[in-house]
């Protein structure tokens, strides 16, 4: 089991590094992590998928077409990877990869991602203050991700390296209806 | 010895009647007709006093009294050797019998006293025995009453106090689902209020809305480092 574990970081570790210097080359490298990102979700939100993509019965090539097709306005260096890891029966290592890739690409462009989600999409004067904010507490610039989710209401939900802050109005509102619930 | 004294004077009277018997026997076989003609001088004596000495020789002749000394000897000793057998071989029987009699009565006399005694002996014993099973009767069914009522008692308080826990039981089941009740009204109360407000806020918010409401959050939010 540990040999297995370290073959799979060594793995997902190569795949990343690859996939990190072709986006590089390719001037994608921040836009190959959201897309990367974009790719897991999609994969791990439908069990249909997951189970197509991962069923060996079904031909190599069927399985890329389906991720030519679901995934076709990312980075064609992103959907060739992808490509190679349904032909190798790699994809399942897709969660490791993004993570190791997030990591490379942060110390490539020497800058930190952050995960910005909102209600309604950020302008010019939100993201200067965001970037402005933040690259002085991490001490490198600052590029978003920015997510959109009417679901939160309202407010920003950030997130990087592991760390999450939720300042959503719909999380405040949790926060109402547990101490409404619990008082007596 | 009582019975012996009246054998002896059975005995005795036996003797004088066969004596007698043995005096009268012959007088009045010898003379038969004088019999009546002394019966009938003896009748007329008072009357014809003209044959007196024809009467005093047939008186003398005839007197049943003075026994004939011929015949009376004889039957005398016959008399008296019929009484020396019976008293040498009938007597002792008669004796033995006697005896014998006067034993088994006697016997029979203890045997009834001793029955009669063992009687009133055992009458005494069962009298004793049935009072003293009278009383073990009485004290069973004391007993038995003392132990229905304790029983009684204890089924009586094990009731109560299971009724107790049942009801206790009881309110605190009602108390548990009332407590559970409110809360989940709370908590619907909670949910749709929540609901509502964030509908409200949702509707409500205009896109300068929304920014502001980012920049407020962003001026509070904390730091995105580890540390």
């Amino acid at each position: 089991m540990p040999a297995d574990r370290a073959l799979t970081r060594k793995a997902s570790a190569v795949y990343a590094e690859v996939l990190l210097e072709a986006a590089h080359a390719a001037g994608v490298a921040f836009e190959v992590s959201s897309q990367l990102e974009q790719a897991q979700a999609a994969i791990r939100g439908s069990i249909e998928l997951r189970s197509a993509l991962l069923d060996k019965n079904l031909p190599v090539e069927a399985r890329m077409g389906i991720v030519n097709e679901l995934f076709a306005g990312f980075a064609p260096v992103l959907l060739a990877t992808l490509s190679v890891m349904v032909k190798r029966g790699d994809l399942g290592l897709l969660g490791r990869v993004s993570e190791a890739y997030l990591v490379r690409a942060e110390d490539a462009l020497d800058a930190s991602f952050i995960d910005v989600t909102t209600a309604i999409g950020l302008d010019d004067t939100l993201r200067e203050k965001i970037k402005e904010k933040y690259a002085a507490q991490l001490g490198r610039d600052v590029l978003l991700r920015e997510h959109l989710d009417p679901s939160i209401i309202g407010g920003i939900v950030l997130s990087a390296h592991g760390v999450s802050i939720d300042a959503s109005v719909v999380s405040q509102l949790e926060n109402a209806r547990v101490v409404l619930s619990r008082s007596q | 010895m009582k019975v012996c004294k009246t054998a002896g004077r059975l005995m005795l009277a036996v003797l004088l009647a066969a004596t007698l018997m043995c005096a009268l026997a012959p007088a009045a076989y010898a003379a038969p007709a004088e019999a009546p003609a002394a019966v009938a001088a003896s009748a007329t004596v008072h009357a014809d006093t003209a044959s007196g000495a024809e009467g005093a020789a047939q008186e003398e002749a005839g007197n049943p009294l003075i026994p004939n000394l011929l015949e009376f000897i004889p039957m005398l000793i016959g008399f008296l050797l019929l009484l020396l057998i019976l008293g040498k071989f009938g007597w002792p029987v008669i004796l033995g019998m006697l005896d014998k009699r006067v034993t088994t009565i006697k016997e029979s006399l203890e045997s009834a006293e001793n029955a009669k005694i063992e009687g009133e002996r055992l009458l005494e014993e069962y009298r004793a025995q049935l009072a003293d099973a009278k009383k073990q009767a009485a004290q069973i069914i004391a007993d038995a009453k003392q132990s229905g009522e304790a029983i009684k008692a204890d089924l009586a308080t094990q009731a109560q106090s299971e009724a107790e826990s049942i009801i206790a039981k009881a309110r605190a089941a009602t108390e548990a689902e009332k407590k559970a009740a409110i809360a989940g009204l709370q908590s619907s109360v909670a949910d749709l209020s929540v609901l509502v407000a964030g509908r409200i806020i949702g509707q409500g918010l205009s896109e300068a809305d929304h920014r502001k409401i980012i920049e407020h959050y962003l001026s509070e939010a904390g730091a995105l480092d580890a540390s």
